[in-house]
């Protein structure tokens, strides 16, 4: 498994000259395991990726892409993708399945007029849609395993386990933590002072959140929301994103690898990421390897200590 | 009036080194007022910046005010709008005016834009500041000292594209993007709505020599010809292609002036750069 980071900021893109090293293309992971090519999100991050694909002597044709949820960071990559424009491909889409739209109709709205000039049906790749949900364990083809967990997030989000023979990656790009806000459909009012959940929450948290380690657990590359610092989750606990502190809580509990921060803060630059590194690697007293992620980076599990 | 560019770029936001000097935010440009007034047309992810920027001033307080038009619904000149704290803050004060589309009003668009299947705002019911939503027309209206008109230019089978023009005093800008000339009608139109304007920012992503699949952009070709038939000062050309980079655009740029001082042509011809204030 070899895996490759495309885009790792939240919320929207930033081009600004102190975010150039961890980057400021929205979320967009590339995972290729023997001739299997996997996508996780299509945010900015996708145009590049896909240019690449393009001057691989032989580029995949049937590209998995794994969607986390459609807010526009993570999907508003899809329309610059080239592949989608050429007939010998074959994309098949995964995400959260939701009685409100379909997965295609989602997507499909999101490119046509007033939004965009695009109709799916005169894509030249052949598109197909699978709608999804938490809780599962599928083969993706012969050589991956991908399994789901419910994050939690404004209107839900999946989380993913992408996993071959060798090899276990997996990807919570947006979460909150799992003690302060519970989130569903609906939406959360922030009052400014959190309000005492019910038992029922308390529970719904706390499954959620032993499912997330459970996804987790044993892998080589947990890849995790750490948008917010302390001071900022206090603010804006409403928009289901975690601290770093959140996420190496889950990477220890787990028993990963090594833990990517991601999902950057679109205010955060380069010396702040930096400085937040260095904090968790400061507090971390387990033998948790921990780095931030950055755009260019490549991940083999050769390299893990 | 001043003019300040927060994003230039067209279609995709392009965060890299190669495109720090022209920016890679996606449209969004404001103009500054002789009475304070602020006025935004189009709000691309360039307008996240502005937003933040508005933050120290009297939006950060909730006592901000801004007109902002709207060209179209467009990903690259809407995505934007929900992202700076200002559009949270109670008492801040935004007017929006611009097309409705075939599928619905502008409003209904930006709704949808912000409903919960993409976007963590759950709707515009959500945005903390006081906010209107206006549908463009051709007559012209006033803010504070600023005359605004606007036209629009049709396309094919998709929502109409709008221009604007805002005047103040004897001074004129004229802001026209993604069009495609298809037809005579349409050209004459923006030739007269462009007529005298100290300064014209076209959309002008590629060049007629690019063999490019586009869905409706005119070349840098046709903005100058515009520019040059209705006797417009100053040309910049935006809406960057998202592959060109800035030393592309400094090329492009000094051969067009090449071209134009050879043909003795009065023409100021500039391609917009993030940051930039320009005095209309």
């Amino acid at each position: 498994m070899i895996v490759r980071i495309w885009g790792t900021r939240g919320s929207y893109p930033v081009a600004r000259a102190e975010m150039l090293r961890y980057g400021g293309n929205t979320t967009c992971v590339e995972v290729r395991v023997g001739d299997s090519c996997i996508i996780l999100d299509a945010g900015t991050g996708l145009r590049q990726l896909g240019e690449a694909l393009g001057r691989e002597p032989s580029p995949p044709n049937t590209i998995n892409l794994l969607i986390t949820h459609t807010h526009w960071d993570h999907i508003i990559g899809f329309p610059f993708f080239a592949p989608i424009f050429q007939p010998q491909n074959r994309l098949e889409i995964y995400g959260l399945q939701r009685t409100q739209s379909s997965l295609r109709k989602t997507i499909a709205n999101a490119l046509s007029d007033p939004l965009m000039p695009i109709e799916l049906e005169d894509l030249r790749a052949n598109l197909s849609f699978h709608e999804i949900h938490e809780g599962l364990e599928f083969q993706l083809d012969a050589r991956v395993r991908v399994c789901t967990a419910r994050a939690n997030h404004p209107y839900r989000a999946l989380a993913y386990r992408v996993e071959s023979a060798d090899a276990a990656l997996v990807f919570i790009p947006d979460t909150g933590p799992f003690h302060t806000v519970l989130f569903g459909d609906e939406r959360v009012e922030w009052t400014g002072t959190p309000t005492a959940n019910s038992a029922d929450d308390l529970l719904a948290l706390a499954v959620m959140r032993a499912q997330i380690v459970d996804l987790a657990r044993g892998a080589d590359w947990l890849i995790y929301d750490s948008q917010f610092t302390a001071a900022q989750y206090a603010r804006f606990p409403h928009w289901g994103h975690s601290t770093a502190t959140h996420a190496r809580e889950i990477a220890e509990e787990a028993g990963v690898g090594q833990l990517l921060l991601f999902h950057h803060d679109p205010h955060h630059t380069d010396t702040q990421i930096d400085a937040m590194l260095a904090e968790q690697r400061a507090a971390c007293d387990s033998y948790l390897n921990i780095a931030a992620a950055y755009e260019g980076m490549e991940l083999r599990k050769e390299d893990l200590p | 009036m001043k003019m300040q560019f927060w994003g230039v770029r067209g279609y995709v936001p392009t965060p890299g080194a190669e495109y720090l000097r022209y920016g890679g935010n996606t449209c969004c440009t404001a103009l500054y007022g002789a009475g304070g007034e602020l006025v935004i047309l189009d709000t691309g992810t360039g307008f996240c910046q502005l937003g933040d920027t508005l933050m120290t001033r009297e939006f950060g307080r909730g006592c901000g005010e801004m007109t902002l038009l709207i060209t179209h619904t467009y990903w690259d000149h809407i995505l934007g709008l929900p992202f700076p704290g200002i559009v949270h803050i109670p008492g801040n004060r935004l007017h929006l005016h611009g097309p409705d589309s075939t599928r619905g009003s502008l409003e209904m668009v930006y709704n949808g834009m912000l409903s919960p299947v993409y976007s963590p705002v759950y709707g515009l019911a959500h945005i903390g500041a006081t906010h209107s939503f206006q549908p463009i027309s051709t007559e012209p209206f006033m803010v504070g000292g600023m005359r605004v008109s606007a036209l629009p230019l049709s396309q094919r089978n998709h929502s109409p594209i709008w221009a604007y023009r805002v005047e103040e005093g004897q001074r004129s800008l004229v802001y026209i993007t993604d069009v495609r000339y298809t037809d005579d009608q349409i050209w004459k139109q923006a030739l007269q709505f462009a007529a005298g304007a100290n300064t014209l920012v076209h959309s002008a992503p590629y060049t007629r020599a690019e063999q490019v699949q586009d869905y409706g952009h005119s070349r840098v070709e046709d903005a100058i010809e515009l520019a040059q038939e209705a006797a417009v000062e100053r040309l910049m050309i935006f809406h960057h292609a998202q592959a060109r980079t800035d030393d592309q655009l400094d090329a492009l740029v000094s051969g067009y002036r090449r071209q134009l001082g050879e043909d003795e042509s009065p023409l100021i011809f500039d391609a917009a750069r993030e940051g930039d204030m320009v005095d209309v």
